[in-house]
């Protein structure tokens, strides 16, 4: 019974082990290398400070250690200026976080002066792993309503779907159920771009006229045909053309410029003049 | 007075869940991929605390759900609501007593409960089906809950057996005797 109990421990501290090991892999990208060498310094390291500390010792190189009383107090020392020293710097995060936020809403303001906009937190996000839908901290009291259209830095996120007093709904274009009436900035080819659940980064542009010269790094935006977007807000450039045996059936694959991750800050156009 | 002070606990339980749901495992994710811990709650409630706890919580949990974060207003809720029918059914069935037929259920429910909703969005959203990817993205997640699941069988058991005492007492007593 007891050896059972034992067992089923090891099992949840090795799962969960794997779990964590499966999750940091699977979500870093690149320089894995030094991550791991990282990792076997942990075990190596303390290790080597004790042999090193051992070393010293029988070679009679431990004079270091002879002033313990000074090296008691210039500790304390070090650790009160220390944590003053924290103090000033968690202080100083706060400010400087606030001030990128600012920016960034100064920033958001510059770009679409055209529009008139209100800015906005993003509070939750979809917990399905089939859409991708925000909530964000404006709703109805806010003058928020149905349809309005949001924007980032980069460019376009998505629509309002939903509305409550203090909160709105917004379907971003990387959902699957979204589908952007858009034009190729060089050509004005007008295309329809479409959320995939492949990729979150990525949108998928169909309906490309056979005559249309895509070519690979071109920009779309949208073009105001559809009645929410208003036209000319950036959604991303082409990233591959992929060509099928019919011309009409071919399509291609469209870097949002929106990194919809780490997307903490929108701005809802009130008033886009369509 | 027991079953009340129960199921205000599974009521402050599911929101602690929530909050984890929705803010720990949005970040926390195996290639992107969240797990769907509201599946191993309500098939908990319906293994433990019987079909009635665990359809009536899964429906108000479900519309709660998607009232608050959802795009249409219902399908978390009956699908949430039949997880906790299934959970019955499956006890009935099958021993929960062992951690592998309790992970066999915890699957085919994450399978069920995803397999509606991605339905349900294809045919009234009109979204396009992309049936390799949906299986894929299943496949990662059943696979996550799998592993929660492993990690907290031991409190399942211990809790579960307390709701059982609470909920279903009187059904075991009649069985046995």
């Amino acid at each position: 019974m007891y050896k059972n109990k034992k067992k089923g421990i090891i099992g949840i501290v090795i799962t969960i082990l794997i779990l964590i090991l499966l999750v940091i892999f699977t979500n870093t990208n690149g320089n894995q290398m030094s991550y791991i060498e990282n990792i076997c310094n942990v075990f190596v390291m303390p290790i080597q400070n004790g042999i090193t500390y051992l070393k010293n010792k029988i070679s009679g190189n431990d004079s270091f250690f002879a002033d313990m009383d000074s090296l008691k107090q210039e500790n304390d020392e070090l650790r009160k200026k220390n944590s003053e020293l924290e103090q000033s710097l968690r202080e100083l995060e706060i400010i400087k976080a606030e001030n990128e936020t600012l920016k960034e809403y100064v920033n958001l303001k510059d770009k679409y002066k055209d529009y008139t906009t209100l800015p906005a937190d993003i509070i939750n996000r979809d917990i399905s792993n089939y859409s991708s839908t925000v909530v964000i901290n404006v709703g109805s009291k806010d003058g928020i309503e149905k349809n309005m259209t949001v924007i980032a830095d980069n460019g376009l996120v998505g629509h309002i779907i939903s509305v409550t007093d203090n909160t709105a709904q917004v379907q971003t274009i990387v959902d699957t159920a979204s589908a952007v009436t858009s034009k190729i900035s060089t050509t004005e080819d007008t295309i329809v771009v479409q959320g995939t659940l492949d990729d979150k980064t990525k949108l998928k542009a169909t309906f490309i006229p056979t005559d249309a010269v895509v070519l690979q790094g071109d920009s779309v935006e949208t073009s105001g045909i559809g009645g929410i977007y208003p036209k000319g807000i950036h959604i991303g450039t082409i990233e591959e053309v992929i060509n099928t045996n019919n011309p009409t059936d071919r399509y291609a694959m469209v870097k949002a410029a929106v990194d919809f991750t780490k997307l903490n800050t929108v701005l809802v156009i009130t008033n886009s003049g369509k | 007075m027991r079953k009340v002070v129960a199921i205000l606990l599974l009521v402050l339980s599911f929101f602690i869940i929530y909050f984890i749901q929705s803010n720990f495992f949005t970040w926390f994710t195996i290639a992107g991929i969240q797990p769907n811990i509201f599946v191993i709650y309500i098939l908990f409630i319906g293994l433990f605390a019987g079909k009635k706890i665990g359809i009536i919580l899964g429906v108000i949990f479900g519309f709660y759900i998607d009232l608050v974060i959802g795009r249409q207003i219902g399908i978390s809720g009956i699908m949430l609501g039949l997880i906790g029918l299934i959970g019955e059914i499956l006890d009935k069935n099958f021993s929960k007593e062992s951690r592998f037929t309790i992970m066999l259920m915890m699957a085919t429910c994450t399978v069920i409960y995803e397999l509606g909703c991605y339905l349900f969005n294809v045919v009234t959203l009109d979204v396009n089906l992309e049936i390799i990817s949906f299986i894929k993205i299943l496949i990662l997640e059943t696979i996550y809950n799998l592993i929660i699941t492993i990690i907290i069988y031991p409190l399942m058991q211990n809790l579960g057996h307390l709701l059982e005492e609470t909920f279903k007492a009187k059904k075991i007593l009649t069985r046995y005797f």
